[in-house]
């Protein structure tokens, strides 16, 4: 067999070990791991907990949204009904779009992976445990401050897409719409933690001989889900700041008197919100995939065809988003173009759906809960597929665009590709977090209710859009054959809300959390997740041979739970995890963990508290609570990128793995990667929209600042690289003294500064403000870019600085600087070429 | 590396082609010479997956020992296969608008 890293795979052939293993090791690993109680249980970081707490909280989210949407068909049952009024009705759907999309349902499916990538991978842990709690407590501590928006007249009423210019200054004057800009802040960041975390975790921490052929589909559909989230996030990330910039200090990026155009808002937004539908389906489809094949008892059709089909559909993704936009009258052929691309993306649905037909047709399924589920999710996201292809179609999405016909459409496909397959998930893997099962008498109560509910509400519904009635009106007049349609779907509603009430009182009866003494593989699942496991994962991590190990291998869990595999022990003394490659899962190096922290947890309520202090304009609060945010984060990171005593351990069968490793291939690099593409991301967003509005509206776009100071720009960026390259190669001379290395870093992050101000200060002397034109704001975006980057580059300079004081950056490599050096190249980099873009077009080229 | 760009190859172009289509016509609008210049995209897009489908299928001959490249190097094949049809699937509007 082939090798990826030099590792010899004929190791393989040492698992399961022979022999009885040491008294204490599982008591060791029991005390390492063991999470704290009562309070400081708060401080966890653990996947098991964090990821309970994480799907618990989106389940919360998407009751409170269901409550919201309950009260709207109320309102719609009869004409001119009153029980909400028009403004709070605005507000009503707002929150109900925006909740269900940004706090249910990518949180949900994020925290899913959080919770069963670990142990499907059998790694100890994902690679960040901080980093997924940070994520959970900034998710839900914003996400409580947010919807509580809704009690004090202040939620957002713009609708879930926010189109200016109706969410301008000029037409939404209150603070409603910064609730909405400011407030999903904390759930991008918390969504792009998330993303780097899933990568670095599905890449690079599998089990021993897991290559990609053999990964789980829910690891692809992670993979596919947290890339997608890089590439997309961003494009919404960008579009709220310069909303949110326009709204503060009257920027002008979307208003057209002064060159802007509120059409790149669409642009921006769809391009992240379309994707964001996938974002939803892709990991939910993964694990339909899963459910499938274990309650069909038999493997998977076509797994082949549906990785490809999973990483088609992130791909082709980002290919539609004009179909949003057909009304806004672009170019014919354009349109052709983009509806060609919307009917494509029926191909890889189609192939998955195909696959789970298959799959039941050669297999021996029971009807029980989940494969009703299953079954009821298939036929709801087909129905919803087709009527996506229809309004795919330029001529019928005219008729239909913004009318109740695309509610049902959005409905069946959200709830059909999301919701249903989540109920799927909770009763299958409930025997992996709870000491008991859910029962399956009231399971399939539960589904035929939400079944029939959620038909009931939404099938009547396509005929009162093609009856004319348009989305997010609060009522209407009676005599326009709406009435009766209207009426069912409410009925409808209740019938759903009567499923989900039922399904809480089930959770209520039976579910009992646990990590150790759970109920078990009731379905008979044959992938490593099912694997007797602690809150240390499994007891040793398996070599993998197949897909479903389980079912291939009837002595896998006796062994796995004997310590007959790799890591049977804490050789460290830490809490650890194998580091393997990407492609082969070869073993490379050991990593050590962090533990349970009241950091992350403080980071991340400062963090919140920081987007809402702003959103309600107390900016010295703000500022404060961003500072301690920013603090709460460098201490957490102070007891990380510390060399144990131990070079190198026996990981089990003699096999030694070093404990400490730097350059491209720590997990700590990768991380960074990731990180530094979604900076990226948005500053090619950035880009585009500096092209996009030049090309609607040049008149109103002057020569740029004097391009005699370019070259002191761009040489001050090219001395920073060529410093903190240089500092690097310093520290692996034996004779560079203790503070050479940081001086220089500290130089090369002086000469980032000096570029940034020469850019800043020769612009503000061109006459050129950030308020006379679209072109001004634009420019004035990218420096404010620049800035936030260099602002991160001086901490990283002092904190560098700090570690080397107290002895903490070990020579001749360390990974805290490699990580600087990366992310200051990438700064000076990026700043270069805003200033080559802004100074050279339009005008000198 | 060779083994993801092989992988990913196909939905690469795939993606270059739309994104270079919806560029090109919001630059040349529903005009002939946009027309012309999505011809010639198609057409060098699909002879860039004939290209990397030889490489391919030399990579699958090559792995039959090797279960994990056999499976990379036949997901890559499917892929440049995905993408050629909707390369072509993309192009085809010019025919009809």
């Amino acid at each position: 067999m082939t090798s990826e890293t030099g590792f010899d795979p004929a190791l393989y052939d040492r698992f399961p070990t022979k022999g009885e293993r040491p008294e204490g090791e599982v008591e060791e690993l029991e005390r390492i791991w063991h999470a704290p109680g009562g309070w400081a249980r708060l401080t966890v970081v653990n996947n098991n907990y964090i990821g309970i707490y994480y799907v618990g909280a989106a389940f919360l989210f998407f009751v409170l949204a269901g409550i919201l949407a309950l009260v709207m068909r109320v309102q719609l049952a009869l004409p001119l009904n009153g029980v909400l009024s028009q403004d709070t009705y605005n507000q009503f759907f707002t929150m109900h779009g925006t909740i269900m999309m940004f706090l249910f349902a990518v949180p949900a499916v994020e925290a899913l992976g959080v919770l069963l990538l670990p142990q499907m991978l059998a790694a100890r842990d994902l690679p960040f445990p901080r980093l997924s709690a940070y994520a959970f407590w900034a998710y839900l501590v914003g996400g409580l401050c947010f919807f509580s928006s809704i009690f004090f007249g202040l939620a957002p009423d713009g609708g879930w897409f926010m189109y200016p210019p109706y969410t301008s200054k000029t037409y939404s004057p209150g603070i409603n719409a910064d609730f909405w800009l400011l407030g999903i802040g904390f759930i991008e960041i918390s969504a792009i933690a998330g993303a780097i975390e899933i990568i670095v975790g599905v890449l690079r921490t599998r089990a021993p001989g897991m290559s990609l052929e053999k990964m789980p589909i829910f690891a692809w559909a992670m993979l596919v889900f947290a890339v997608m989230i890089v590439i997309g996030f961003p494009a919404v990330i960008l579009g709220t700041l310069l909303l949110e910039l326009e709204r503060a200090f009257n920027w002008p990026f979307f208003d057209p008197t002064r060159g802007g155009d509120p059409v790149l808002w669409q642009h921006l937004f769809w391009f992240f919100g379309h994707p964001e539908v996938y974002i939803i389906f892709l990991p939910a489809a993964g694990l339909m995939s899963m459910m499938v094949s274990a309650l069909a008892r038999t493997p998977l059709v076509g797994y082949r065809l549906v990785v490809l089909a999973l990483v088609a559909t992130g791909f082709i993704s980002f290919g539609v988003w004009a179909h949003h936009m057909f009304t806004t009258g672009m170019p014919a052929l354009s349109i052709s173009f983009f509806s060609a691309a919307s009917m494509a993306v029926s191909v890889p649905a189609g192939v998955q759906v195909f696959s789970w037909i298959a799959t039941f047709a050669i297999g021996k399924p029971q009807f029980n809960t989940p494969t009703l589920f299953v079954l009821g999710s298939l036929v709801t996201f087909v129905i919803g597929g087709l009527t996506g292809v229809m309004v795919a179609l330029v001529p019928f999405d005219w008729q239909a665009h913004d009318t109740h016909f695309i509610v049902a459409h959005l409905h069946y496909v959200l709830i059909g590709g999301m919701v249903m397959p989540l109920f799927a998930i909770f009763y299958y893997w409930m025997g992996m977090t709870s000491r008991r099962p859910l029962s399956e008498r009231l399971g399939k109560w539960i589904f035929w209710l939400f079944f029939i509910g959620m038909q009931v509400t939404f099938l009547p519904m396509h005929l009162t859009g093609l009856m004319g009635m348009p989305r997010r009106v609060y009522t209407y007049l009676p005599g326009r054959d709406w009435e009766v349609t209207n009426l069912i779907s409410t009925v409808g509603a209740f019938i759903l809300g009567a499923a989900v009430l039922l399904f809480l009182i089930e959770l209520a009866r039976n579910f009992r959390l646990t990590v150790d003494n759970d109920a078990g593989n009731v379905y008979g699942g044959g992938t490593l997740e099912w694997l007797p496991t602690g809150l240390y994962s499994t007891r040793s991590i398996p070599v993998v041979k197949s897909r479903e190990p389980l079912w291939d291998d009837p002595d896998i869990s006796r062994d796995v739970e004997e310590g007959r595999y790799f890591l049977p022990n804490a050789p460290t003394g830490h809490r650890e995890t194998i580091i393997t490659s990407p492609l082969r899962a070869e073993p490379q190096y050991l990593q050590i963990m962090p533990g349970p922290s009241v950091w992350p947890l403080l980071a991340a309520i400062f963090t919140a508290g920081f987007f809402v202090l702003m959103t309600i304009e107390a900016y010295t609060p703000a500022l404060t609570s961003g500072v301690l945010a920013i603090l709460g984060v460098l201490r957490w990171l102070w007891e990380t990128d510390r060399p144990v005593h131990e070079k190198s351990v026996d990981v089990g069968a003699g096999i030694q793995l070093p404990t400490y490793v730097t350059g491209g291939s720590t997990h700590g690099w990768w991380a960074m990667v990731v990180l530094l593409i979604v900076i990226f991301m948005i500053f090619l967003m950035m880009v585009f929209s500096y092209l996009y509005l030049y090309g609607i509206h040049p008149g109103f776009w002057a020569s740029p600042a004097d391009q005699i100071w370019l070259p002191f720009i761009v040489g001050g960026n090219g001395v920073a690289i060529g410093l903190a390259l240089f500092a690097r190669h310093l520290m692996t001379r034996p004779k560079t003294t203790l503070w050479t290395p940081p001086t220089l870093l500290l130089l090369a992050v002086g000469a980032l500064a000096a570029a940034l101000v020469i850019d800043l200060w020769t612009w503000r002397t061109s006459g050129l403000g950030p308020v006379e034109s679209a072109q001004g704001a634009t420019v004035y975006a990218f420096l404010s870019l620049q800035a936030a980057l260099t602002a991160i580059v001086v901490l990283m300079g002092g904190y560098i600085a700090v570690r080397n004081s107290r002895g903490l950056i070990v020579r001749p490599r360390n990974n805290s600087v490699d990580l600087m050096v990366l992310f200051l190249g990438y700064t000076a980099m990026q700043g270069s070429l805003a200033a080559l873009l802004v100074r050279l077009f339009p005008g000198a080229l | 590396m060779r083994h993801w760009l092989y992988m990913l190859g196909g939905l690469i172009i795939w993606a270059l082609h739309f994104f270079a289509l919806y560029i090109v016509v919001s630059i040349l609008l529903t005009s002939p010479a946009a027309r012309v210049v999505t011809l010639i995209m198609t057409l060098l897009c699909l002879a860039a997956d004939g290209l990397l489908a030889v490489g391919a299928w030399r990579g699958f001959k090559a792995a039959a020992s090797d279960e994990t490249a056999r499976w990379v190097f036949g997901f890559a094949l499917l892929g440049i296969a995905i993408s050629a049809v909707a390369v072509f699937w993309q192009g085809f509007p010019i025919l009809l608008v």
